[in-house]
């Protein structure tokens, strides 16, 4: 027990040094996908069949094939598509690939998500807010997005947890985030303790999920502040 | 990028070899994770008074760390527990083996059971009150209502949220190839070690791993049509 406390105690500073790459492994993706998960999901619901199913069948692909794989194959497969266009990447850093692979698989299953919630939204809304005058633009930023996120939001929360967890297969690749230095740690202790260090690094994981539970739930809270009436008229 | 498709042909039936492992380690850990599942939701649902606390703060806690890092855990634990556990009702350690597969279904197992609770609870109370009510009133015992009436219909409510687990499962599987499991992944790693022709051999594996998704998704329809044959809400869809 002494000794568990005690290696925790050396290793605490180093693995809490590198939460900021977990943290950065975490919001790029989230930030890349805020872009291209929503242009998926239009390109899903676009009006050309051959748009519609190229993007059908990627997200298929990208939601039935393991996130390891898709890393393995995004480290392995980059360089060679770089390469074609004679591009040499292959000193790149073991995190941009990681990114990389994070954001398509991201993507594929945030425009799942999103494109539910879309489909799940009432279509008078539409036909309301043009009848009132609305443009194409404005039905979407007042009409649209806000039920869509309202309604999608429990399930990109869960997204955004996975997200933070899946983190943690990073260091399988050589980018050595938290998971990755603790790694390190066992091995060089050559396995002293290493179920205490496993310990502390999954509070943390705890920790860090608990407050994107929270924020979620806020922002839930928030996107659905109108619709309080509703909910009552029902009762 | 010009990829070895000779290669990816004849390298084809080693990857595959992989597949009956990660087949039959998403099988043993659905049904753990299933038998932990009822017994949590029936403790949840039940309000059994110590208990519940316990098992909500587990649950919570598990879906709060990485799988990867519950697949270490089990790892790093097995020789150990292998250790404590020799010549128990016959059972002999092999310090050279220790058990990574078990590990990797109780480790896969506990993860999935944590969020299959959900599931069950969920497909409990979708259930209509009314329907277990009705079967009182007509003189059913509880039992009897809950095993003729309640419980169908929540295993018909329950298929497509527990197929996106299995599913989900299945990927998961992938990860115990670092855990010293040789699955389809090690497998595809291990054949293309020879050749360093790691893409094709992977590109083979996301392939096999996607026909089996697919595969698993077409059957889970078919069983949910056929079982929800007398749900009319089913029926007009």
């Amino acid at each position: 027990m002494q000794i568990g406390l005690d290696l925790i105690r050396q290793a605490l500073p180093g693995i809490l040094a590198h939460l900021p790459v977990t943290l950065l492994y975490f919001i790029v993706p989230t930030a890349l996908t805020a872009v291209f998960g929503p242009l998926l999901c239009m390109a899903r619901l676009s009006r050309w069949a051959v748009l519609r199913g190229a993007v059908m069948v990627v997200v298929s692909f990208l939601r039935g094939t393991p996130a390891l794989v898709q890393i393995y194959l995004v480290l392995y497969g980059l360089p060679l598509i770089f390469g074609a266009v004679g591009v040499d990447i292959n000193d790149w850093s073991a995190g941009v690939f990681f990114i990389a692979a994070s954001t398509f698989n991201f993507s594929a299953f945030v425009s799942e998500s999103l494109r539910g919630a879309y489909l799940a939204m009432d279509r008078g809304q539409i036909e309301a807010g043009l009848s009132i005058g609305y443009g194409r633009w404005q039905n979407a930023v007042h009409v649209i997005i806000p039920q869509t996120l309202r309604t999608a939001c429990l399930n990109l929360k869960n997204l955004e947890i996975d997200l933070l967890k899946g983190t943690s297969l990073a260091y399988t690749i050589g980018a050595i985030e938290m998971m990755g230095y603790t790694d390190q740690i066992i091995g060089l202790n050559s396995g002293v303790g290493q179920l205490w260090l496993l310990g502390a690094v999954s509070v943390i994981y705890f920790v860090l999920c608990a407050l994107l539970e929270v924020f979620f739930n806020r922002l839930f809270a928030f996107l659905g502040r109108h619709e309080k009436q509703e909910a009552l008229r029902e009762s | 990028m010009n990829l070895d498709f000779q290669f990816m042909l004849d390298d084809t039936p080693t990857i595959l070899k992989g597949l009956p492992t990660t087949l039959a380690l998403t099988f043993r850990s659905l049904l753990m994770a299933l038998a932990l599942a009822c017994v949590f939701g029936a403790v949840i649902n039940a309000r059994v008074p110590v208990l519940r606390p316990v098992v909500i703060a587990l649950n919570t806690f598990i879906k709060g760390i990485p799988q990867i890092v519950q697949l270490l855990f089990f790892y790093y634990g097995a020789p150990m527990v292998s250790r404590f556990f020799d010549g128990f009702l016959g059972y002999q350690d092999d310090p050279r083996h220790p058990p990574y597969f078990l590990a990797a279904v109780i480790a896969l197992g506990l993860n999935f059971g944590a969020y299959m609770t959900d599931v069950v609870i969920a497909s409990v109370s979708a259930v209509n009150r009314g329907q277990l009510e009705a079967c009182l009133s007509v003189g059913m015992s509880r039992r009897q209502a809950w095993r003729r009436v309640v419980l169908p219909q929540v295993v018909v409510v329950s298929i497509p949220d527990m197929t996106n687990y299995l599913v989900w499962l299945l990927k998961a599987t992938s990860v115990a190839s670092i855990v010293g499991v040789v699955e389809l992944l090690a497998a595809a790693r291990i054949s293309a070690s020879d050749s360093y022709l790691y893409m094709e051999a992977y590109i083979v594996a996301a392939l096999v791993y996607w026909l089996v998704c697919i595969a698993i998704e077409f059957g889970s329809r078919k069983l949910h049509n056929h079982l929800g044959i007398y749900a009319i809400d089913l029926k007009n869809r």
